[in-house]
Order: C-alpha cells, then structure tokens, then sequence
C-alpha cells in the first residue's frame, strides 16, 4: 500500500494582491491627518509644564507668539519687535475674529515681557489667549 | 502549406508585486514626518483694554476676592497670608465650594498679581494651581449633583452649562501698574 501526503488542493499562497490598497488607504489617512509645519521657529524655548490643562480644539483659530530665552518675541515667522506686535495682531484679528492667540513663552521668562504682550495683544483686542504648557506627569 | 496561424499573444499584465513596497515606503515617510502635536495650554481671557485716564475702579467685597500675589523672588502672598504654591489649590477649593449656590454676582473672583521680574514658570504654576481647584470643584459637582463624570458631559449639553453657570472660572490678571524698571 502505497501512502501519500495529503496536500490541500488549494494555492499555497498568500493573496497580495490587495496589499497596496490597504497600504494606500493607512499612507492617504497620514497624508490627510499630517499638518506641515508652516513657519520656522525662530527662537529657542523651553515650555513649562502644567496638570490642569485644556487642548485647542480647533487649529485653525490659533495664531502663536514665541518668546526665546533671550527674551527675543516672534510672530508669524519672523522676529518682531514688542511694538508691532499690536499691529500684527490686530490684522489677524480683523480676518479672524476669534482668533486664540497661544502664547509659546520660555519658562526662564520674566513676566515683564508677558505683561507687556498681554497689553499689546488686549490693544488689540485679541483677548482668547493661552499659555502653551506641557503636561506635568 | 503555410498555415496562417494567429500569434498569441502573451497576457498583457502590469506587474504590481512592488506596488506594496512603493506605498510602504511612502507610508514610512508620512509616519516619521508627521508631527502630531496637540497644543495644550492654560487658558485665559483677557480684560478689554481701557486707557489708563478712563479706568473705572469696581469695588468688589473681600469674601469674593481672593488676590494671587506674586513676588520677584516667588513668595506667594493669597489674601495677605503668605502660602507655598502647591497650596493654592487647597486653599481655593472650599471657597470656591461654599459659592456653587450664589447669584452669578457673588462668584469668587481670583486675581492674580505678578511683578515685572517674577518667573513665568512660578506664575504658570500659581495659574495651574487655581485652575486645578476650579477643575476639583467643576468635576466634584458632576458627580454629587449630576451623576456623571465631567469628562463624560458634552461640550455642548445643558449639564454643561449648568456646571459653567454655577462655578465660573473668572480669574482676573491684575491691571499692570507703573513701576520703575
């Protein structure tokens, strides 16, 4: 008697034929999701960190102020100088009327240059602010 | 003879095995390149500015005032009574508490006071401080009087509006006076 393996009568092989549409579909949700980032940060800075913090919903409101180490002030992607900034803000302002405005200030600051922005932004009457912080662990 | 024998043609077929391989490799390159940062922060909002001359000074009673300062060497001084930072939270949460049932108008106010050389991380502490008392007694209230957590409740329902009506967060910062610098 003669014995045989027994063998599926099925291809041995694994369909690949429809991996490049689920790859496809995973690289459009990256694609899609990927907010490029549009300015360079000029400045160098160290956020502080917080617990009891909230999350921006809605990115396109947001316009950021940076504050370095050096006391250096950036807005949209260039240095500015402390006067301007009421000027600037108040254009974004009149295009968007409820911007936030997400104050990005390093944590070895002085609240002198806080206050002095928050003067400018309040002549301005951008008054939805928020202190970008990390969260404390 | 000659047979005229039609040519067969082989199967035309566009080789798609390195299909994968390609999209992969962009998939790699979005998933490294992307940046996904959530922006989270403490928020405010600011007073509207009024010039200097046209200033008005509100009385406000002093159980509805609870006044933050903070010096340049990060001495916390709430109500005249000098306290560590992570305090604060401590201290606010039963005043904060006693005010859930008061008119609109006898809600505690916080102001927060800083000097020109205060750190900003200190005030950044202070303002989670107090935000963290208002979040305790905002979440506390969801589950003793609505029976739910607060995270759970929606941006957008009547709890909601409820929980801002009755514990408002009102924190005020403190009209810059002019120092010698």
């Amino acid at each position: 008697m003669k014995f045989e393996k027994k063998r599926a009568s099925t291809k041995q092989s694994i369909p690949t034929a429809s991996l490049p549409d689920i790859v496809f579909m995973l690289l459009l949700f990256f694609m899609v999701t990927t907010t490029l980032r549009e300015v360079d940060v000029l400045v160098s800075f160290r956020l502080p960190e917080a617990k009891a913090i909230e999350k921006i919903e809605n990115r396109r409101l947001v316009s950021y102020i940076w504050v370095g180490q050096d006391g250096r002030i950036q807005v949209n992607d260039s240095l500015t100088k402390l006067e301007e900034i009421q000027k600037i803000m108040y254009a974004k302002r009149v295009a968007l009327p409820n911007v936030i405005v997400s104050l990005r200030i390093d944590k070895s600051s002085q609240m002198g240059v806080v206050t002095d922005i928050q003067q400018e932004l309040r002549k301005a009457s951008c008054l939805r602010i928020n202190y970008s912080t990390l969260l404390k662990i | 003879m000659i047979t005229l024998k039609k040519k067969k043609l082989p199967d035309a077929e566009i080789p798609t095995s390195s299909m994968a391989d390609i999209s992969f490799l962009l998939l790699l390159f979005f998933l490294v390149s992307t940046v996904i940062d959530v922006d989270t922060g403490i928020g405010l909002t600011l007073p509207e500015y009024t010039p200097p001359d046209q200033q008005e000074l509100v009385p406000i009673s002093k159980d509805r005032l609870a006044a933050v300062l903070i010096n340049e060497n990060g001495d916390v001084l709430l109500n005249n009574e000098i306290i560590a930072i992570p305090q604060i939270s401590k201290t606010l949460k039963p005043r904060i508490e006693s005010k859930i049932d008061l008119p609109a108008n006898k809600k505690l106010v916080v102001s927060v006071k800083t000097d020109r050389k205060t750190d900003y991380n200190l005030y950044i502490q202070a303002l989670d401080q107090i935000k963290d008392a208002y979040f305790q007694v905002r979440s506390e209230y969801a589950i003793n009087r609505l029976g739910k957590r607060f995270i759970d409740i929606d941006e957008r329902s009547d709890e909601m509006k409820e929980i801002r009506d009755k514990i408002p967060i009102t924190i005020s910062i403190a009209e810059p006076e002019a120092v010698k610098k």
